[in-house]
């Protein structure tokens, strides 16, 4: 996970783009950052422009004005170069060519990924790995037609990977997988967000989102409302006391609280880290406030997408 | 663009359409070894088995072999967008250009592979008949099936073999124009009888002046038999297949997939 505050250099950058099919406006001024190792998420109702955005992200659409970064070459002037950096999922499922096995699907990807300038041959122990990652070795060697839609949707997801990308898309990426499947993908976008890859997906699963996403950009109308920086938001916590106001004076004078609220019977405090509640416990102590509980205070961010959509 | 290039032969050969026209245009010219009525409808005598090639690609380069063209070249696109196979081509670090320069020149080569099984079935049927030296022609070179006198087995091959290449230069401006309204369709159907409907419509324009008569890419389907300097035509259906292509590779580059 980056460092918040860290400086570097967007791995994605979306500069005012716009797009218009006809005169119908799909996306507005679209302006969005995503750093190396990043999670975002895209979240928004059905038919504002998710996939479309997505699209032209990874290359496929033409912004009809604006521009895209990936690891700052231009994906639509100087695609070859950009989409070196790139491994994404555009549909769920994901598409292959159904009369080749899962192996020599992923062998044409490898194939094509060398093509990049500069480009290194995938070997095929890379190959192996990322079927094997995605629980797909059994069915390795068969064509994809026999393929169920979720093991299409890993496999999909192993393409993706193949070529250690540095910027990962995916549209909703857990789409048709069960709980086990949905679990995988989450384990392995966190391990390449770690290892300093850009993520970005598109989801409708709130919930799941949060426990693992750094940012979420709610995209409604054609345009990015919001942006929420769920990393600041999971950084409260909240404080059952007898006196949550005058808890709330206390924690504002700690050096480390970077925000302070009260919500009766608590009082919640942004301490930047779990490393600060025994101070924050202790300074309330030493005041004399009494505490019954200190639990994270977690932020609902279904709660805050259904109001957010609603107002806009 | 050599991995691009395999790629695209391989699921050329691999559709279902492709193999379609390859099994036909193999297995029709076969109906001659067993067509009593052949000498009477076609009104000459098949005398020796170097005559059939021409007339397997007289009958079917009218119709059905720009049919198989147009249908299996449009599927090169139209089959990958439904499919959704297209996009994830396109992700990858591979020029558009070079995607669609792999499809032109796998497009290109089509018509040949048509003309080589036409070939190939109209020698296999014409073994009854013997490819040794016969008085007469075999349709592809200087008069035609009578000929200009005796003809020997190698000269007769030779014929064959420039007839056989010229009908598939002949054919290349269908299959370009085919990838063309493959690009701006992204649709086998659409793309297949667009262009379908293209080479019927350029065949209704006879009744337009001698001169633009001249430029109409049907005017020149039969340059397979012509003699003499057929340099004129050849450059303009050369025109007709880098014109149709470039506008391909053009509009391929910026369109939304």
């Amino acid at each position: 996970m980056t460092k918040q505050g860290a400086p570097a250099i967007p791995a994605i950058e979306v500069r005012g783009l716009n797009k218009k099919y006809g005169n119908h406006s799909v996306l507005e001024e679209i302006f969005l950052n995503v750093r190396p190792g990043e999670v975002y998420a895209l979240t928004g109702p059905n038919g504002t422009g998710k996939t479309t955005l997505i699209r032209c992200m990874t290359g496929l659409a033409f912004p009809t004005d604006g521009e895209i970064r990936l690891m700052g070459r231009d994906v639509h002037t100087d695609g070859a170069r950009a989409r070196a950096f790139l491994g994404a999922v555009v549909e769920a499922p994901a598409k292959f060519y159904t009369q080749f096995t899962g192996n020599q699907n992923l062998q044409i990807h490898a194939n094509l990924s060398a093509m990049a300038p500069g480009g290194r041959k995938v070997p095929r122990e890379r190959l192996r790995e990322v079927l094997a990652l995605l629980e797909l070795t059994r069915m390795a060697d068969r064509k994809v037609q026999e393929y169920s839609l979720g093991q299409r949707q890993r496999l999909g997801v192993a393409s993706a990977i193949l070529a250690d990308p540095k910027v990962l898309i995916l549209d909703e990426p857990t789409s048709g997988l069960d709980p086990l499947g949905i679990g995988l993908i989450h384990r392995i976008v966190t391990s390449m967000a770690t290892d300093g890859c850009a993520v970005v997906l598109s989801t409708h699963h709130l919930r799941e989102i949060a426990t693992y996403a750094h940012t979420v950009g709610i995209l409604t109308g054609g345009r990015l409302v919001d942006t929420v920086d769920l990393r600041a938001r999971q950084a409260a916590y909240r404080f059952r006391v007898d006196d949550p106001v005058g808890a709330a004076a206390v924690l504002e004078r700690l050096p480390f609280v970077r925000k302070v609220s009260t919500r009766t019977p608590f009082a919640i405090a942004h301490l930047g880290g779990e490393a600060r509640v025994p101070d924050a416990l202790a300074r309330l102590s030493e005041e004399g406030i009494r505490v019954f509980e200190a639990s994270p205070d977690h932020f609902d961010l279904y709660e805050y997408y259904r109001e957010r959509v609603e107002k806009a | 663009m050599i991995t691009l290039l395999l790629l695209e032969f391989r699921k050329l050969l691999g559709s279902r359409s492709a193999k379609l026209a390859l099994i036909v245009t193999f297995l029709l010219p076969l109906i001659w070894a067993f067509a009593p009525r052949l000498s009477a409808l076609i009104q000459v005598n098949m005398i020796s088995g170097w005559q059939l090639p021409a007339v397997s690609i007289g009958v079917t380069i009218q119709y059905l072999l720009p049919l198989f063209i147009a249908v299996t070249v449009a599927e090169t696109i139209g089959s990958e967008t439904a499919q959704g196979t297209l996009a994830p081509l396109l992700l990858r670090p591979v020029d558009r250009t070079k995607v669609i320069a792999s499809k032109l020149i796998a497009a290109l080569v089509f018509p040949f592979l048509l003309i080589i099984t036409t070939v190939a079935g109209s020698l296999l049927a014409g073994i009854p008949l013997g490819f040794g030296t016969f008085t007469g022609g075999t349709g592809l070179g200087p008069g035609l099936f009578v000929g200009v006198g005796e003809l020997s087995g190698g000269e007769a091959f030779g014929q064959v073999l420039r007839g056989a290449f010229l009908s598939g230069v002949v054919l290349m401006p269908v299959a370009a124009l085919s990838l063309l309204f493959g690009v701006l369709f992204l649709n086998t159907a659409a793309s297949a009888l667009a262009t379908f409907a293209t080479l019927i419509v350029m065949r209704l324009l006879v009744v337009l002046p001698e001169a633009i008569q001249r430029i109409l890419l049907t005017s020149h389907f039969g340059i397979y038999v012509q003699q003499g300097d057929i340099g004129q035509p050849l450059i303009l259906l050369l025109i007709y297949t880098l014109g149709f292509g470039l506008m391909a590779i053009y509009a391929f580059d910026r369109r939304d997939v």
